[in-house]
């Protein structure tokens, strides 16, 4: 893409006298001094004459380049706000002749700096974007690098210093101003001064490319003395493009994508929005965000604040970075633990109950075999969570591994009668025609007798016997038994009081007999006694005596 | 000779454990390589530092996880303090006022940690004799 924009229409300046340009068999050009028998790559120029200027941009074919460029471009700064192509800056021939020399090395150098973003307007050769650094391109390979190679350095050497020069130049005209219509930047330009000699003198010194890009406000680029534009640009001509057409390109591009206006510069700042500008969170957006992050990554919410930071999982995320201090961070992270824990507590009340037995059985029915004993099967298995369940006791897993190990070595039949007798064990109200086979009652799973068999034995069995059970028992039903007992029991208590009335009766009865047959006795008694006195004879009293006497002899 | 406590003997710990197991499990592997470190090269005072620092950091841990997350039971939370996994005379500190960090480890003096940023030497390197300390002022 870049390469395509760099044919440049402009001819090369004219040779110097007694040079004539040739084409190696490599394809590169040099040139020959016949006079002087020397030959060299850098293209001999005669002397600095002011080049065509810059072509009017065509925006299509500066997005192209915008987008060879690619995402190293931020956002321009409020200096390249106003599209303007008439005041945009040109570079002196002489540069352009020290560029063609660069060029001859098929390199084209690129220099990044600072926040602004520019480009030299005067050829579509060498263009500048001004970044973070600078770095050289080359358009043949298409390649671009970060370290100048050695056979470039002396041509950009050479370059800084004439720009230098120029800008030098440039400060002096200033300081003298020419009769032109300089009033809008006059004013910046005493400042500028001392800047320029300083960089001047940095350039100097400094063997290495670090030059000071020195950006527009500096630039004096509505001086038309030094910068003059000679001919007005052709239609044709190649497409260039300077910091203005990227600028506008960025919003361009940034419509185009339906940003918001805040994350490309569409040249008026001021009129933007409050936080219009994309990286501006707000605080609970950056708190949820990382709270997603914390849930995404399944943080352990009773793990140490410490653990997450020294694992260092979440550093990659790009959510970890919307909360920008470590201190937030963890604020933020406490507060999250706190309403996973709580949840966790929530989830874990809500849950049943579970016999901590089942898993164990399931996982016995799995493995367990007579070819193990249990210190040997504890030692195989110690790491499967239903060996290590501390709702369990030890003594009671091996007492169920031992009872399973005991029943396995049983005939067939006993199993599957044992199996039979406790399904028929289960009330109907546990176990029915509606139980599924999956959801049997815990009383079963829960029973050694269940595991002895083998599922697939096993099964078809209790699928059949539950097949002939009784539909389930109503709620009512089970209230009125519930009546029933309670009826019961009254009447049982009923006859119990019942029984003790009629033994207490029956006592009565038996003391009024007993009252009646002495009451009896003793009349009979005094019937005699009367009986006896009326029996009175001849004799008087006498016979009554002997009565006694012959009594009293019968008696003793 | 002390009754032998087999391990299948022992009563299961309280419900909860296993949540906070893993991480106490790690604290005691940090534990247990600090105490096997070489300290040829340490000075002599500074040979319980590290020690000093993870028992510190997991009283901390069980001290957070139950006076200020609630997230463990008082059962087990007793639990940990009576099977040495918190320093219970430590995070009585970490209840008074001006002590809610500190290390006070100078058993019979003030600790570092009591001692304020602000009346804190600037040039002074400080470092507790005892953990190593450099004065985290949990006061402050």
């Amino acid at each position: 893409m870049l390469k395509s924009t760099h044919q440049s229409a402009n001819a090369p300046p004219p040779l110097a006298e007694g040079w004539t340009e040739h084409k190696a068999p490599t394809g590169h050009t040099y040139y020959y001094n016949a006079a002087t028998k020397t030959s060299t790559y850098t293209r001999p120029v005669t002397a600095a004459e002011p080049t065509p200027p810059a072509a009017p941009l065509d925006p299509s074919h500066s997005f192209l380049l915008y987008q060879a460029v690619g995402n190293h471009i931020p956002s321009a700064g409020p200096g390249f706000n106003s599209f303007s192509p008439s005041n945009s800056n040109f570079k002196a021939v002489d540069e352009v002749g020290l560029v063609k020399e660069v060029v001859e090395e098929d390199m084209i150098e690129q220099e990044i700096h600072g926040h602004s973003l520019r480009t030299n307007r005067k050829r579509n050769t060498l263009f500048r974007i001004v970044l973070l650094g600078r770095f050289v391109y080359n358009t043949e390979k298409d390649q671009s690098f970060w370290r100048i190679p050695e056979k470039l350095k002396d041509g950009i050497l050479k370059l800084d210093q004439l720009r230098i020069k120029e800008k030098a130049e440039a400060l002096e005209r200033v300081e003298h101003p020419v009769s032109t219509g300089e009033a809008p930047g006059a004013a910046e330009r005493p400042s500028a001064a001392p800047e320029a000699n300083k960089e001047a003198v940095e350039g100097d010194d400094s063997s290495e490319y670090e030059e000071v890009e020195v950006t527009d406000d500096e630039d004096d680029e509505d001086n038309p003395s030094k910068r003059q534009r000679t001919e007005e640009p052709a239609p044709d001509e190649p497409v260039e493009f300077d910091e203005d057409d990227i600028a506008f390109q960025l919003a361009a591009m940034g419509q185009e994508y339906g940003l918001e206006r805040g994350e490309y510069d569409d040249g008026n700042m001021e009129e933007w929005d409050e936080g219009a500008e994309g990286m501006q969170l707000s605080d609970e957006d950056a708190a949820a965000l990382f709270k997603d992050l914390l849930n995404d990554f399944g943080i352990n919410p009773y793990s140490p604040w410490e653990k997450l930071v020294e694992e260092g999982k979440l550093v990659d995320d790009t959510r970890y970075v919307a909360l920008t201090t470590m201190k937030a961070r963890k604020e933020v992270w406490e507060e999250w633990t706190r309403e996973k824990i709580k949840q966790l507590r929530e989830l874990r009340a809500n849950e049943e109950k579970r016999d901590p037995r089942l898993p164990y059985l399931a996982f016995l029915q799995k493995h367990a075999s007579p070819k193990l004993y249990w210190p040997e099967f504890k030692r195989k298995y110690r790491k499967e969570a239903a060996m290590r369940d501390t709702a369990m006791a030890d003594r009671d897993r091996e007492k169920l591994y031992r009872d399973h190990i005991s029943r396995l070595k049983l005939p067939h039949s006993t199993l599957k009668s044992d199996l039979l007798a406790l399904l028929k064990a289960q009330p109907t109200a546990a176990l029915n025609n509606a139980t599924l086979a999956s959801h049997l009652p815990s009383a079963i799973l829960a029973d050694i007798r269940y595991i002895s068999l083998d599922a697939t034995t096993r099964d078809p069995m209790i699928e059949a016997y539950i097949s002939t059970l009784p539909p389930p028992p109503e709620a009512a039903t089970a209230q009125e038994d519930e009546e029933a007992i309670k009826e019961k029991n009254d009447r049982e208590r009923r006859q119990k009081a019942l029984e003790d009335r009629e033994r207490r009766v029956a006592e009565e009865k038996r003391k009024q007999k007993r009252n009646l047959e002495m009451g009896r006795g003793r009349l009979r008694e005094e019937e005699a006694e009367i009986a006896r006195a009326m029996n009175v004879t001849k004799k008087g009293l006498f016979g009554h005596l002997q009565e006694d006497d012959s009594t009293e002899n019968s008696g003793s | 000779m002390p009754a032998i406590r087999h391990a299948s003997k022992r009563k299961a710990p309280p419900a909860g454990f296993s949540d906070i197991e893993d991480d106490l499990l790690i604290f005691n592997n940090k534990m247990k390589d600090a105490e096997n470190a070489p300290t040829t090269n340490v000075s002599r005072h500074q040979v319980h530092w590290p020690i000093f620092q993870i028992s510190h950091q997991r009283s901390r841990y069980v001290y957070e996880l139950y006076y200020e997350k609630e997230a463990i039971s008082k059962e087990l939370y007793d639990w940990l303090l009576k099977n040495g996994y918190a320093d219970a005379m430590l995070i009585a500190k970490w209840k008074k006022t001006g002590y809610e960090k500190t290390k006070e480890t100078n058993f019979n003096s003030t600790c570092i940690c009591r001692v304020p940023k602000a009346q804190m030497k600037e040039d002074h390197a400080i470092e507790c004799v005892s953990c190593g300390c450099r004065g985290c002022a949990s006061s402050d």
